[in-house]
C-alpha cells in the first residue's frame, strides 16, 4: 500500500498572513496619508524607512503578489501591454504594474502598487535598471541608482564594502535627503537594525531545529516566515513572532513530532528561489513523497549573521558588513554557494538536492556543475527543477511530476550509499 | 581585395585556427576578452593578444551538462566550447557580469576545466556618481596588474599610450568603412562588414588596421548597388555574432543595410579614447560615454529606444531589423520600449530572433519580405 504523508502546520505561522497584509495595505494607503512612497530593487529599502517612507521591495513584493495568486493577473497584464514571456517575471509584474497605472487598465486591489516618488534600483541584473529606466521614462520618476554587485568570491568583500558603502553615503542618501526635506535619521536607521538583529539572532535559533531528525519544521514554514528577516525588518512585531516561532518549535522538537505526518521520509536540499506563485502546489508534491526541504541558499540569505550587526556604531557601515561579510549578498554565486552547500549537507544530513531553476531568471549561478559535485561527493541524488517562481506559463507540470518520480526512487535507492553518515 | 576580404571572413567564420596560427607564429600568449566592456588596451600593452570570446560554429552538445538550455547562445557555446577543449590556445580569459547569464561562465569554467590564467572583473554601471568611474579605475588597475603577471613584465605607460593609439587608429578605420557604406549602399555587404568588424576583435590590432587600409580605397571602387532597396538599419545582436544567413536574407528580400547598432558592428568601435594625463584613466572616460545605450549598463537617462530612432533618421533608413539573440535578458527587457517608442513614431520594424542553433530561414525569410512590402506600401 502507498504510504499517505501530510504537513504537520505550525500554528506560529498563521500569524504571519496578517503581519504581511499590513504592511502592503500600509504601503498602498501611504499616499493618503500624505507618506513618500519609494520602490526598491534590493535591501537598500532600509534606507527609506529610516527616513519614515513606506518602501516596496521588488522580490518580496512579487512573492507577496504571487503568493496571493494574482502575479497570473498581473503577468497578463504585462502580456497584453508588449513584454516579452522570456523575461524575468518579476520584472514582467512590474512592468505589468506600472502600465496598468498609467493606462488605468484594473488591477486587484489587494495588489495594486502606488506610483512612487523614488525608485531606488539597487541592481543586481540588466532587469533592475531597466525598470528604473520604465519608472523614469513613464512616470519621470526621480532614481536613485545603487550597484549592489554580487561578489564572484569570498575575498573580493574587501574591496566591495567601501564600493557599496560610498553608494549609500554619496547616492543614496542625500537623494532621500532632498525627497524628503530633512536631514537622514542614523537613528532610525539604528533602531531598525536593532529590531532586525534580535529578529535574526532568534531566527538564527530556529534554523537549528531543522537539524534535528525529524525536523519540526519545514522549509515551507520558513519560508513564509521570512518577511520579519527581509521587508518587515525593524517591526517591533518580528521579535515575538520568532519567539513564538521558536517555542513551538522547542515543543515539537522535545515531543518529537515531525512536521510530516507520519514521518519525515527523506531530507532534501532546496536550491534556488522558492516558487512563491505555486508554494502549496511544490509543498503537496514533495509531501506526497514524505520529503522534507530543510535547507536552501535563498531562505539562508536573510541576514545570517546577526552577529556582525553592530547597531550602536555607523550603521551604514554595519549594514554594509552584513551584507558581504555577513554571507547575505553571494549565496546566488557559485564558489560562496558551493561552500555553503558543502557545510549544509552533512549538518543537515541531507538525503537529496533539488535545484529549482527559474527559467525567467538565471541568478543562481552554476547549478549544474553544484549539483554534479555534490552528488558525487556525497553519494545523493541531484535534481534539477526547470520552471519559475511566478510565471506558470513557463513549466509543464506533468514533466515536473515524472521527475519527481524518478528522482525519489533513485534517492530511496541511493540511501545507503550516502557519504555524509 | 578578394585575398584580404577572404582572410576576414576566414577568421570571422574559424576563429580557432586563425587565432591558434597567431599564437603558434608569435609564441605569444592569448587572452580571451567576455564581449562587450573590456578595454582590450591593456591587454595589448601587456604584448599578449586580446580576443573578444566567440560564439562557437556548433551545436551545444557536452556543453548542456554544464549550462542551461534556455541561456544564451554565447554563453551555452562558449562553454560548449570550454568543455570540448576547443579553446586550448586561450593562455587567459577575463569575465565581468554583463548579465546574469554572462556572471554564470565564469564559475561554470573555473570550477570545471580552469584556464591557465583567470580574472573576474567587476564593471560598474553607468549610473551618476564620483564613485562608479573610482571603482572602475581600482578594477581597470587589478586588471593591469594581473596582466603584468600572466606577461610577466611590467606595462608601462608608455606601451599603454601607445595601445591606445593601435586601437584609436583601427577605431577610425572602421569608422571610415561605415562611412563609405553610408555614402554608397550596397557596395559592402552586411556579412562582409560583420566579417571585417569581427575579425578586429580576433586579430592582432595592427594587422587588422594595414589589411583594412589597403582594403579601403579598393572598397570605394566598387559600384553602388542600392538601386530601389530599402534603406533600413540593424540593432541589437548583443555580444555575438548573428548568422551570416540572416543578414544575407535580409538583402535578399531587398533591404540594403547602411548603418547598424549592433555589438560586432558600429558599438564595437564606437568612441575612440581621448587620450590624457593617465592611460588607465582615459580608458575609464571611454568606459563611461553613454552612448551608444548599452542596455546591460544601467544608465536609465540615456535611452536606447530614441537613440536608435535618431540613428534611423539620420541615415535615412525607412526601417529598422532587431536581431534579437534568444533569451538574452537585456535585449529582451528594453525590446518592448524600443517597439512601443517606434510605433509611436511611425517608423516600421521588424524583430528577427538569433538562436545559436537553428534557423527557421523560410519563416524568416516569409517575416523580412512581408516587412519590406509594408514598408513599400507605406512609401
Ligand atoms: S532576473 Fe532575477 S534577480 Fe533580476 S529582477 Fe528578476 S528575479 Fe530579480
Ligand atoms: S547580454 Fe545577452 S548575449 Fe550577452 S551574455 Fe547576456 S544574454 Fe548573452
Amino acid at each position: 500500500m502507498v504510504q499517505e504523508f501530510k504537513l504537520n502546520r505550525l500554528e506560529t505561522t498563521r500569524l504571519m498572513g496578517p503581519m504581511v497584509d499590513k504592511h502592503w495595505k500600509e504601503l498602498r494607503t501611504a499616499k493618503e496619508r500624505g507618506e513618500k512612497v519609494a520602490w526598491c530593487s534590493g535591501v537598500p529599502f532600509i534606507f527609506a524607512y529610516a527616513m519614515d517612507m513606506k518602501c516596496h521591495f521588488m522580490a518580496g513584493y512579487s512573492a507577496y503578489c504571487a503568493g496571493r495568486k494574482a502575479g497570473e493577473h498581473v503577468l497578463e497584464i504585462a502580456d497584453s501591454t508588449g513584454e516579452l514571456p522570456d523575461t524575468c517575471s518579476y520584472h514582467r509584474m512590474h512592468m505589468g504594474m506600472a502600465e496598468a497605472v498609467k493606462r488605468g487598465i484594473p488591477v486587484r486591489e489587494d495588489v495594486v502598487l502606488p506610483i512612487p516618488d523614488l525608485m531606488i534600483a539597487g541592481r543586481v541584473c540588466p532587469e533592475m535598471s531597466h525598470y528604473a529606466e520604465a519608472l523614469y521614462r513613464k512616470f519621470g520618476i526621480q532614481v536613485a541608482g545603487i550597484e549592489l554587485m554580487t561578489p564572484y568570491q569570498e575575498s573580493d568583500y574587501e574591496f566591495l564594502e567601501p564600493y557599496l558603502e560610498r553608494q549609500f553615503k554619496e547616492i543614496l542618501i542625500p537623494t532621500l535627503e532632498e525627497i524628503c526635506g530633512k536631514p537622514f535619521d542614523y537613528d532610525h536607521m539604528r533602531e531598525i537594525l536593532r529590531v532586525l538583529k534580535k529578529t535574526a539572532t532568534i531566527r538564527n535559533d530556529c534554523l537549528e531545529y531543522f537539524k534535528k531528525v525529524p525536523s519540526p519544521w519545514t522549509l515551507w514554514d520558513y519560508g513564509v516566515s521570512l518577511a520579519p528577516v527581509i521587508y518587515l525588518m525593524g517591526k517591533p512585531e518580528t521579535i515575538p513572532y520568532y519567539e513564538k516561532l521558536r517555542a513551538e518549535l522547542e515543543e515539537r522538537s522535545k515531543k518529537n513530532i515531525p512536521a510530516i505526518l507520519p514521518e519525515e521520509k527523506h531530507r532534501v536540499f532546496w536550491d534556488g528561489w522558492l516558487p512563491w506563485g505555486f508554494l502549496g502546489h511544490f509543498s503537496r508534491k514533495l509531501t506526497s513523497y514524505g520529503a522534507n526541504p530543510i535547507s536552501g541558499r535563498y531562505p539562508w540569505e536573510m541576514f545570517p549573521r546577526p552577529d556582525l550587526i553592530d547597531p550602536e556604531g555607523d550603521p551604514v557601515h554595519t549594514f554594509v558588513k552584513a551584507l558581504y561579510t555577513g554571507t547575505m549578498l553571494g549565496n546566488n554565486m557559485a564558489k560562496p554557494g558551493l561552500s555553503l552547500i558543502d557545510r549544509i549537507i552533512p549538518e543537515y544530513q541531507i538525503d537529496g538536492l533539488i535545484f529549482f531553476t527559474a527559467k525567467s531568471c538565471r541568478i543562481w549561478k552554476s547549478q549544474l556543475t553544484i549539483l554534479e559535485k555534490m552528488e558525487r561527493k556525497y553519494g545523493i541524488p541531484g535534481l534539477c527543477l526547470e520552471a519559475d517562481m511566478a510565471d506558470p506559463k513557463m513549466f509543464s507540470d506533468a514533466q515536473i511530476d515524472t521527475r519527481l518520480n524518478a528522482f525519489f526512487e533513485v534517492l530511496e535507492a541511493r540511501k545507503e550509499k550516502r557519504r555524509w553518515v | 581585395m578578394e585575398k584580404v576580404m577572404s582572410r576576414f571572413m576566414e577568421l570571422s567564420t574559424d576563429p580557432y585556427a586563425g587565432v591558434a596560427k597567431w599564437k603558434e607564429d608569435t609564441g605569444k600568449k592569448i587572452i580571451g576578452c567576455f564581449p562587450m566592456r573590456i578595454p582590450e588596451e591593456i591587454v595589448h600593452a601587456s604584448g599578449m593578444l586580446p580576443v573578444v570570446m566567440w560564439r562557437g560554429n556548433e551545436a551545444v552538445t557536452l556543453g548542456h551538462s554544464y549550462v542551461h538550455n534556455f541561456n544564451c547562445g554565447l554563453t551555452r557555446s562558449f562553454i560548449d566550447d570550454v568543455m570540448k577543449d576547443k579553446l586550448d590556445f586561450m593562455d587567459g580569459m577575463i569575465f565581468y557580469r554583463s548579465c546574469l547569464q554572462a556572471e554564470e561562465i565564469p564559475s561554470t569554467i573555473e570550477l570545471n576545466a580552469p584556464p591557465r590564467h583567470f580574472l573576474y572583473l567587476y564593471l560598474p554601471p553607468l549610473y551618476p556618481g564620483a564613485v562608479f568611474r573610482d571603482f572602475l579605475i581600482q578594477q581597470l588597475k587589478k586588471m593591469k596588474e594581473n596582466l603584468e603577471a600572466w606577461a610577466g613584465k611590467e606595462i608601462t605607460e608608455d606601451a599603454l599610450n601607445n595601445s591606445i593609439e593601435v586601437y584609436n587608429k583601427n577605431r577610425s578605420l572602421l569608422k571610415r568603412l561605415y562611412e563609405l557604406r553610408k555614402r554608397k549602399p550596397g557596395t559592402i555587404r552586411a556579412r562582409e562588414m560583420l566579417a571585417i568588424v569581427h575579425a578586429s576583435m580576433l586579430m592582432d590590432k595592427e594587422e587588422h588596421s594595414k589589411l583594412l587600409g589597403s582594403l579601403l580605397p579598393e572598397l570605394e571602387d566598387r559600384e553602388e548597388v542600392a538601386d530601389g532597396k530599402v534603406r533600413v538599419i540593424l540593432s541589437g545582436g548583443l555580444c555575438q555574432t548573428p548568422h551570416t544567413a540572416i543578414l544575407d536574407l535580409i538583402e535578399e528580400a531587398g533591404m540594403v543595410v547602411v548603418d547598424d547598432d549592433i555589438y560586432i558592428g558600429s558599438r564595437y568601435f564606437a568612441n575612440e579614447v581621448t587620450p590624457g594625463n593617465d592611460p588607465l584613466e582615459s580608458l575609464a572616460d571611454r568606459y563611461m560615454k553613454k552612448t551608444p545605450p548599452d542596455p546591460t549598463m544601467g544608465d536609465w537617462k540615456t535611452l536606447w529606444s530614441d537613440y536608435m530612432v535618431d540613428k534611423v533618421r539620420e541615415n535615412n533608413a525607412k526601417g529598422m531589423v532587431s536581431l534579437l539573440v534568444k533569451f538574452c535578458p537585456p535585449h529582451l527587457c528594453y525590446y518592448p520600449d524600443i517597439k512601443r517608442t517606434f510605433d509611436k513614431e511611425g517608423i516600421p520594424e521588424v524583430m528577427i530572433e538569433v538562436e545559436h542553433e537553428v534557423v527557421s530561414v523560410e519563416q524568416m525569410r516569409t517575416r523580412l519580405q512581408a516587412f519590406v512590402e509594408v514598408i513599400r506600401g507605406g512609401a
